[in-house]
């Protein structure tokens, strides 16, 4: 029918909106195509970032030609319509509307916390009504005190479902859903028990009202007294963007608006991980052996110490040890001192343990590192590859990019984890692997794909590799079935636009060269890296792993991973004699100690007894110091063992650049002055540096003058920041390189001869250790416990609560047992922010 | 008696309260006695009221009514129906309480303007018959106001109903609004539960439902009804496409058994529903395993229904608590009395397999190539066994299993597929869309003809089939033109294979005549009902011609019929709603020794025959978002030999997630005083 071509189906529909005329493409609601002719439609229950909802009845208008009023915010646009959205009939509509939200709504406003911030409140001004001419039987609904971290108040409810919408749609969680009937009908759990959820308190920031409230907050101050810092938060690498509110010294709320990177959606660590900064057991005041001292003596013994070692034994008697936690120019200058003024290149972080070395792989094979597109890019794919990451253990920004991708998107997801993850319901195939197996799984999927027709460069040799693993031995390694290893990998490809985002099951894989590889390879298989692809995202747990590689703070790299062969243009630039040769890595530093090489270590924002795999070693090794000096926030273990601690500042005490691990570099301002005595990580390296350079001391920079030291050096950035104080800083260079697939050869699994297998990975409700020192992120999640499958459980002879103690080839630990069918049978679970990160491998369980 | 009083239903106001002389007339399609006892007294509605006992206390209904709004089924998702329902619910029990006063009752009218903008209809139109109410008996609200006793009435029992035109008309009264809803709201699961309260076969009626809720869809008044059937196979979908395990728990066993004949559609709805509630089902399948699902199984083919996922449905069923016992014929392998010493109760669902005859000259010679019926070879080829079909293939018949048999001759083989129907193509029963997919896929259609000779060569093998051709005759005593034959068009069509397909009924050899088991002329099972007649006293049936409220229990003590067998041949949805009914009269049996229908069972069902859906209301709402249909795979390959895959392409969750917020939730309640 050669006739129906013509007829084109319309993108875009024009209409008059109030006398004058839109055109908005098609299945734009009528409030949007106000929107753009500058017209505001008064709305209660719209919210940009979920479904359209329809419920509080205040943003209606006249469509002519209609018997009825329509609602704007979920009324689709039609060609030709004429719009009217304010009339008498219309502000008599909403005037009446808002009377019936006012029957029985409490009016306790002076003691809400949503006083002065209550949208309620505004949109109930803006319509001038002073009176109801409505009543209803008075009949109060029971506030919700018993639930942790948060509480609501029903009876100041007005059903707008944002809470419900944003928990369900964008968080993925579904804790809580309208419950009841009739004017009985309230924001609840489904079930009526106390609230156990994510904790991300994202209902909180959508209430219009002072419905839902955070408990921390409440009584704090009133909304209006604060001082709102626009920051960048701190805690795991998806780097979003944040607002501090301080009153007298201290961070008493973070919110995130609706306008930021992340759309204001956070996570439990960045809305209630602020009280690891107000912890009592922060450390505020220099400690010398342990003593309160005066910075100027701190400094002094670190600094004299520092001279004599560094004079008897040379730079190489001074090891560092970095921090991914701390800003890109405190990374900056933690390797400038030890390069340039101490001369040492022994610098590293725990990024050794599977970041850096994963990284290095990536950008040989892509000539990227890191996210090599933006996070937000993954809504847009049609499928998202997931493996070896709980992501919102790891990194929850991610899981809401996969999550939108899912539901929004319709992409395809396939996970690969050894444990079933609470977003594990979005997955189209779920791959429960067995732990350790991962470059196993990585080959089986590379196989799978080549097999099913899919090419890159390089596919050849990796095919060839490949030919030499049978799908019998992949099986027998991972536990999952051939079948569905083809049926993932199909997944995989659905939709041509792919995101691959791989986590620390991979980045911390005993076999982590093939794991990471093979991922490498997924992303060219699939197209994730190509140019209809959405990129592939290694995951980190720590907001600035990437900056601090980027800045240096590894042996093996100057800044800007520059070769020792540039070690000229930074001494010059510093004034320094840098030494040309690569310096010790982590294991390196800690085998120099116990040889007597080392003399002295700098710890800064970091516990290497909490991560390192063996606890005893380097317990001992750290005792043997001659200097130990310890620059954090919190009496680690590490800490207290430290000659000389030296109290930092939080991210909100600070200004400066963190770089997420897709490469977004973000800066930030301070929102308070540190606690105490503490100062920040820049001042007192700054200060050091002056006092032990043997050349030219430097002065200390201000901010801007560091940024471009670095830029000039680095030369990672783009020359300036877009503007002051904003929070999309400055861009990363990023030079692709013609990527290739590389053979896999993963090696065999040795039988461990003990009955467990353990997958030891960070849990949802903390990040890292840093939260373990927030009361609130305890609240709910309070400690240490050991996941068991139900059968094992019976097999050990244990039950939930009782005690057993685990033992690893490096330790063993006494841990709560939990019941969960999360892990499979043999597997065993160990949340890794408690210091028991320790563990890996395999183990036995004995009742303690 | 059923003299109305007064009424305001359809917007027709009828008022005999004080009429001399001839009363105004007014019908309704409701019966004098709600359970044919009980006098009906007045009924309450989205349309009104209507009043058949003057002596009904109307501000006592009308705060009834509302304080059951509000409290039992407005949602609380719209300001003005969560406030202003209280609001009205509040204000007529102060009126009952004498605490009212009379610029109070203006608060109605007002309200009722207002509750226009509600979100969606039950409590906008729970304020037709309150309004109405007020209008019309406003005296009687006074005399509560200002003397605080009312009009002295008489007290009612009142009984109420929630439902909505779709799931009126949806025969197994789905929660179609409900789901609607959930799966706009991104709760596919949710969506599936609501379905499976009500249908245990969603992946089947997701994708091969004749969906009569479309067909009373208020949304047609607008533009087009919403695409309910593929909203069902996407929440079914997605709990396969996510590897989801289905949630249902069922309760503890109860200890009695229930034994059913067939794994049809109704078979296996009825043991859901009994195995949920702790009754464990046994099956009894002719069938071999592998092959459950009854007609669906036999007469629908895979390429409209994936077999993996019928056969999954099947599973899911059997996970709750049902046995089936496959290649046991009752009657021969089995008697039905041994079934019934056997099992506390026994459900007959044998469905309607026998094809029946065409009537024309040599279909009983046993020619070569003229095969038994549409039904036998949809089930032989699907069994995978020797269909006997040839190379060009005729099938008789216009019905979906005629369509059936050309699409799958065609998948098995066949160089020509050839359809003859004796009237025109929309006269056809079969779907529209199943007749235009087979015109893609290639199939002849021979309109206006009728069979009237098998011609054979001298081996017996079937060469052709000689028809006549048909014209409308002139207009008989009624006024309707019948096809005729033409005299002299008499051609010949040539085949080696003939396959009728014109209809089934249902064998019922296996029940022995001892047993008391009533059969009707149209070889189904008589089941007991309710005594319900019109105002003239006629018995009221339902549009399968049937008696409206069916208990289900033959005069057999302990057996119940249902499905095909019991209806006459008819939907899958028609017999999961039927069996879903058997289901809960055998527990009552099982638990309390007697088999009835409860109030809400029989409220159902006059509605039903009231009407839900008027085609002709006016809906005020804009047109702007269009009906999505699903994606299919287009072109012959799809029909090549052996390709049964499936043809039709479901939503992507995207778009089922638009497409159920096309919904106008279309909630109403009713409620009669008895």
């Amino acid at each position: 029918m050669a006739h129906t071509e013509s007829s084109e189906k319309k993108t875009t529909a024009t209409l008059t909106i109030d006398g004058r005329q839109v055109t908005v493409p098609v299945g734009a609601t009528i409030l949007e195509a106000a929107a753009e002719l500058g017209i505001k439609i008064p709305t209660l229950c719209w919210l940009k970032k979920v479904s359209t909802t329809g419920a509080c009845r205040i943003c209606v208008v006249a469509v002519e030609g209609i018997d009825r009023l329509m609602t704007a915010c979920n009324t689709p646009v039609k060609d030709g319509i004429t719009v009217t959205t304010t009339s008498p009939e219309i502000i008599a509509a909403r005037q009446k509307t808002l009377e019936l939200l006012l029957v029985n709504h409490p009016l306790d406003c002076p003691v809400c916390d949503a006083a002065g911030e209550c949208d309620l409140q505004d949109i109930i001004y803006a319509h001038e009504v002073d009176r109801n001419r409505y009543a209803a039987d008075l009949e109060r609904l029971p506030i919700r005190y018993d639930w942790k971290l948060l509480e609501s108040d029903p009876n100041r409810c007005v059903l707008c479902e944002k809470c419900v919408k944003v928990c369900r749609e964008v968080v993925g969680r579904e804790a809580i859903e309208i419950v009841d009937r009739g004017d009985r009908t309230i924001i609840d759990t489904v079930s009526g028990e106390p609230l156990d959820c994510d904790f991300c308190g994202n209902c909180i920031n959508v209430c219009p009202t002072g419905t839902l409230i955070s408990k921390p907050f409440k009584f704090k101050g009133r909304p209006w007294t604060f001082n709102v810092t626009p920051s960048v938060c701190t805690f795991c690498s998806s780097g979003c963007q944040i607002d501090y509110h301080s009153a007298n010294g201290r961070v008493e709320r973070v919110t995130s608006g609706d306008d930021t990177y992340n759309r204001g959606i956070l996570c439990i660590n960045g809305r209630f991980g602020y009280a690891a900064f107000n912890s009592p057991e922060r450390i505020t005041s220099p400690l010398v052996a342990g003593e309160k001292a005066g910075w100027d003596k701190a400094l002094a013994t670190v600094a004299g110490t520092l001279k004599e070692i560094v004079a008897a034994n040379g730079g190489n008697a001074v090891a560092g040890i970095g921090s991914p936690r701390v800003t890109n120019e405190e990374s900056y200058l933690f390797q400038k001192f030890l390069r340039g003024a101490v001369g040492t290149n022994s610098i590293d972080s725990e990024a050794r343990l599977g970041f850096l070395p994963s990284q290095i792989i990536q950008y040989e094979m892509l000539g990227y590192s890191g996210g090599t597109r933006d996070m937000n890019a993954i809504e847009k794919a049609t499928a998202v590859v997931v493996i070896g990451a709980d992501l919102k253990g790891e990194s929850p920004g991610y899981a809401y990019k996969m999550i939108q991708a899912s539901t929004k998107n319709n992409a395809k997801v396939v996970m690969a984890f050894p444990r079933l993850s609470s977003t594990a319901k979005y997955a189209n195939a779920y791959l429960q692997y067995k732990p350790g197996s991962e470059a196993w799984l990585v080959a089986g999927l590379n196989k799978a794909l080549i097999e099913a027709g899919a090419g890159a460069a390089g596919s050849d040799t990796l095919k060839s590799s490949l030919d030499a693993l049978s799908f019998e031995k992949i099986t027998q390694a991972t536990g999952i079935p051939e079948a569905k290893i083809r049926e993932a990998a199909a997944l995989a490809c659905a939709g041509g636009s792919t995101a691959v985002i791989y986590g620390s099951g991979i980045i911390r894989s005993a076999d982590m060269k093939n794991a990471v590889t093979g991922c490498v390879n997924l992303a060219l298989l699939t197209g994730a890296t190509g140019e209809n692809g959405v990129g592939i995202y290694p995951l980190d747990e720590k907001n600035n792993t990437q900056g601090m590689l980027d800045m240096g703070v590894c042996p093996e790299y100057l800044p800007g991973y520059h070769a020792y062969g540039h070690v000229s243009e930074f001494g010059d630039a510093w004034n320094c004699a840098v030494p040309a040769a690569p310096g010790k890595d982590l294991f390196g530093i800690i085998d120099g100690i116990e040889k007597g090489e080392i003399k002295a270590l700098y710890v800064m924002g970091s516990d290497p007894l909490q991560f390192m795999p063996d606890r005893g070693r380097v317990l001992n090794a750290l005792k043997k110091l001659d200097l130990l000096v310890v620059q954090d926030l919190f009496p680690s273990e590490t800490a207290k063992l430290a000659h000389v601690f030296l109290p930092a500042a939080t991210a909100a005490e600070k200004s400066g650049s963190f770089t997420a691990v897709d490469n977004r570099v973000q800066c930030f301002s301070r929102a308070v002055a540190p606690a105490g005595e503490a100062k920040n990580d820049a001042e007192i390296l700054q200060k050091l540096f002056s006092l032990v350079a043997p050349v030219a001391p430097i002065a200390v920079q201000g901010s801007e003058e560091l940024h471009h030291e670095i830029t000039r050096l680095t030369k990672l950035y783009t020359e300036t920041c877009d503007h002051a104080g904003c929070r999309m800083g400055r861009i990363k260079n990023r030079a692709a390189a013609p990527a290739a697939c590389r053979p896999l050869l993963p090696s065999e699994p040795a039988p461990s001869g003990k009955p467990f297998t353990l997958v030891c990975a960070p849990i949802q409700r903390h990040n890292g250790s840093y939260t373990t020192w927030s009361a609130s992120n305890n609240l709910v999640a309070p400690g240490r416990y050991l996941e068991i499958n139900p059968s094992d459980a019976q097999n050990v002879g244990v039950s939930q609560g009782d005690q057993v103690t685990l033992s690893t080839d490096t330790g063993s630990k006494t841990l709560p047992v939990r019941i969960s069918s999360a892990v499979a049978p043999g597997t065993l679970f160990v949340p890794s922010n408690f210091g028991d990160g320790v563990l890996s491998g395999a183990g036995s369980l004995a009742k303690a | 008696m059923a003299q109305v009083v007064f009424s305001t239903w359809g917007r027709n106001i009828v008022d005999n309260r004080n009429a001399a002389g001839e009363p105004a007339a007014a019908s309704f399609k409701l019966p004098v006695a709600f359970d044919g006892e009980q006098p009906l007294k007045a009924f309450m509605g989205w349309d009104g009221i209507i009043l058949f006992d003057k002596y009904v206390d109307i501000p006592a209904m009308t705060a009834e009514y509302m304080r059951r709004v509000q409290t039992l089924y407005c949602c609380g998702r719209c300001t003005p129906g969560k406030k202003g329902t209280k609001v009205l619910s509040d204000l007529f029990q102060n009126v009952l309480d004498g605490k009212a006063k009379e610029s109070d009752l203006d608060t109605v009218g007002d309200l009722a303007e207002l509750l226009k903008n509600c979100k969606c209809t039950l409590c906008q139109s729970a304020t037709v018959p309150v309004f109405d109410a007020v209008a019309h008996y406003r005296s009687d609200f006074l005399a509560y106001i200002t003397s605080s006793c009312g009009p002295n009435r008489e007290p009612s029992r009142f009984i109420h109903k929630i439902t909505a035109p779709c799931m009126d008309r949806c025969p197994s009264h789905i929660d179609i609004p409900k789901y609607v809803e959930e799966i706009k709201n991104y709760q596919y699961g949710e969506a599936l539960a609501t379905i499976r309260d009500n249908m245990p076969l969603p992946s089947v009626c997701g994708r091969v439902c004749p969906h009569p809720c479309e067909t009373a869809c208020r949304r047609k008044n607008v533009d087009d009804a919403i695409n309910i059937m593929v909203l069902k196979r996407t929440a079914s979908d997605y709990e396969w496409m996510h590897n989801l395990q289905p949630p249902m728990q069922p309760k503890p066993k109860k200890g009695k058994t229930v034994g059913i004949v067939g794994a049809g559609p109704a078979g296996l709805a009825a043991a859901y529903y009994l195995a949920l509630e702790g009754y464990h089902c046994t099956i009894y399948e002719a069938l071999p395993e592998g092959f459950g699902g009854g007609m669906i199984a036999v007469g629908i083919p895979a390429y409209r229904m994936p077999r993996h996922l019928l056969q999954r449905d099947i599973d899911i069923i059997q996970a709750v608590g049902v046995d089936i016992v496959y290649n046991c014929r009752v009657g021969k392998d089995i008697s039905l009395p041994e079934l019934k010493q056997k099992h506390d109760a026994v459900f007959l669902a044998p469905g309607a397999h026998r094809s029946k005859p065409m009537g024309v000259e040599g279909e009983d010679k046993g020619y070569k190539g003229f095969l038994s019926g549409g039904i036998d070879f949809l089930r032989e080829a699907y069994m995978g066994r020797p269909t006997g079909m040839g190379k060009k293939v005729c099938v008789v018949g216009g019905g979906n299993t005629a369509i059936d048999c050309v699409r799958v001759a065609l998948r098995e083989g066949a160089e020509e597929s050839i359809l003859l129907y004796r009237r025109s193509r929309k006269e056809m029963p079969a779907d529209v869309w199943e007749v235009d997919g087979a015109d893609e896929e290639g199939v002849k259609f021979e309109f206006q003809v009728l069979p009237t000779k098998i011609v054979v060569d001298a081996n017996d093998q079937v060469t052709g089939v000689e028809c006549v051709r048909m014209a409308m005759g002139e207009p008989d005593a009624s006024g309707r033109r019948r096809p005729e034959p033409v005299p002299g068009s008499e051609f010949i069509v040539e085949c080696d294979t003939v396959i009728p397909a014109i209809g089934q009924d249902p064998d019922l050899k296996f029940i022995p005549a001892d047993m008391g088991i009533d059969i009707t002329k149209w070889n189904t099972v008589v089941t007991k009902y309710l005594p319900h007649k019109d105002a003239a006293g006629k018995q009221l049936n339902d549009s399968m011609g049937n008696p409206l409220c069916r208990t289900l229990i033959t005069d057999c003590d302990g057996v119940f019929a249902g499905g095909d067998a019991e209806i006459g041949p008819l939907t899958v949805v028609a017999c999961v709603g039927n069996a879903h009914r058997a289901a809960r009269v055998i527990q009552r049996w099982l638990e309390e020794g007697k088999a009835y229908l409860t109030e809400e069972d029989i409220l159902e069902d006059l509605l039903t025959y009231l009407g839900v859906y008027d085609k002709n209301e006016k809906v005020p709402w804009l047109d702007s978002a269009d009906r999505s249909n699903q994606k299919e795979v287009h072109g012959r390959e799809r029909a090549a030999k052996g390709n049964y895959n499936e043809v039709e392409l479901g939503f992507s969750d995207t778009t089922a997630q638009a497409e159920a917020d096309r919904c106008l939730r279309c909630y109403r309640m009713a409620m009669v005083a008895v």
